[in-house]
């Protein structure tokens, strides 16, 4: 009985290690396979910023957008993960858009008449749980341009 | 009692394995070695501390784009030579001269030099190959390059799924320094072709703004840098960047006139701003001189 017990904790020690191999796995695949072709007809810049995130993590992405040029950002996640926000500050910290005044659409388009240093701030708000676990899940920002 | 124990040691290893990778506001730094972030201590308005940072540079195909909207002419003899490929061994020459190599196949298929991109095609391909990126992912894009040569705007979906899957499998693959050289030697090729072609008696306005306003990436690009302190290649080129910074630093860009105009049924936002940019010719011909300085010890 003793032993069927510890062979139950082994198991589920085997198959937590397994859960967490397999979320940075599958997030490394993510973008490719889930929020790509979502840009279009937007050409994506080529740079992956995907990352774990839990619930109540906070992400950012500094970039430039050049002067009279179409950009979009794609902010894609993993269920479980409800309700991303992304917030596009300017270079004061200055709130320029915000998907939480939007339905929390995952994508806006954004065009600047002059050349500007931007920051894309992300956030996974804390969702009431029915088993109060902590949600995690890939997030994904993408950024497209139109030539 | 003994056995009491033990029950606790596998609860115990259960609950950290299962929240280790949900820590919220650490205070240490994590290794870059998936994606280019750091954990940082930074706070917003206050209240929650950043967990991730990301910095983009435009990619050697937005800033070959960018060059061809500002009228920079295309001048073959300033691009890197084919023929400097064979002398590219280590994995910092290749990924610096894949962003090189990269930037000059993107600006001449811009400028519909459609031979020169065949050429520039095959370096990259080789190049993808001696980086050890494997053909299903390398291979695909590069075929589909070939094939779709004469049309354009193929040419650039390709180009940009050819910079994903080669930046995705080095930061996949424990080589996000690697994929950072590619963006640095792209941006580097850039500035060098820019400054290179400005008329500096009589400089064109709009070249002369594309060249300042790269300010802003020059600052994400050094953060991004930094990121690698244990690359000893990276090491060496971060000075001359910093060098390069304090150039920048004294452009002056200044905006009145600020309006934002959301779209909500185009789902479009307008950041209009009246962009005033003071620079001197002088701080441009610094700026190509070490420029210059840099893709020498990058292509040499």
């Amino acid at each position: 009985m003793k032993i069927n017990v510890c062979i139950n904790y082994f198991l589920i020690f085997c198959f937590t290690l397994l859960f967490i191999n397999n979320s940075y796995s599958q997030c490394k695949n993510f973008a490719k396979n889930s929020c790509l072709s979502n840009l279009k007809p937007f050409i994506f810049n080529g740079q992956l910023n995907n990352a774990i995130l839990c619930e109540g993590d906070v992400a950012e992405l500094s970039l430039t957008f050049i002067g009279n040029q179409s950009y979009r950002i794609f902010v894609c996640y993993q269920e479980p993960l409800k309700n991303v926000e992304f917030t596009l500050l300017d270079n004061d910290n200055n709130p320029i858009f915000s998907n939480k005044e939007n339905n929390y659409i995952n994508y806006w388009d954004f065009v600047s008449t002059s050349t500007q240093q931007l920051t894309v701030e992300v956030k996974v708000p804390k969702e009431k749980s029915i088993n109060d676990m902590t949600q995690t899940g890939c997030v994904s920002i993408l950024v497209g341009f139109l030539k | 009692m003994r056995f009491g124990n033990l029950n606790k040691i596998f609860i115990l290893l259960f609950l950290i394995l299962f929240f280790c990778n949900c820590k919220q506001g650490t205070n240490q730094k994590e290794s870059s070695n998936y994606n280019n972030f750091v954990t940082s201590n930074k706070n917003i308005a206050g209240a929650q501390k950043v967990k991730k940072l990301f910095y983009n540079v435009p990619s050697p195909l937005e800033m070959a784009s960018i060059l061809s909207k500002a009228g920079v002419v295309y001048k073959p003899e300033l691009l890197n030579k084919p023929e400097n490929k064979s002398k590219y061994l280590t994995i910092s020459q290749l990924a610096l001269n894949f962003g090189v190599y990269g930037a000059d196949l993107s600006f001449a298929r811009l400028m519909d030099k459609v031979q020169e991109a065949i050429k520039y095609l095959s370096i990259i391909r080789k190049i993808s190959d001696d980086l050890g990126i494997p053909q299903d992912q390398g291979e695909y894009t590069i075929n589909r390059l070939e094939e779709n040569i004469e049309n354009r705007d193929s040419v650039l979906q390709i180009i940009s799924d050819t910079y994903y899957s080669t930046d995705s499998y080095l930061k996949n693959n424990e080589r996000a320094d690697a994929a950072a050289m590619i963006v640095l030697g792209g941006w580097i090729e850039a500035i060098y072709i820019a400054t290179n072609v400005i008329d500096e008696k009589n400089p064109d306005k709009d070249i002369l703004n594309c060249i300042a306003e790269q300010k802003f990436s020059l600052n994400n690009l050094i953060d991004l840098i930094n990121e690698y302190k244990t690359n000893k290649d990276l090491n060496k080129l971060a000075p001359l960047l910093l060098n390069l910074k304090t150039i920048y630093d004294k452009i002056e860009i200044k905006y009145s006139n600020n309006e934002v105009i959301n779209d909500k049924q185009n789902k479009t936002t307008t950041i209009k701003s009246k962009e005033q940019i003071i620079v001197t010719i002088e701080q441009i011909k610094e700026i190509k001189k070490i420029t210059t300085n840099i893709r020498k010890i990058i292509i040499q």
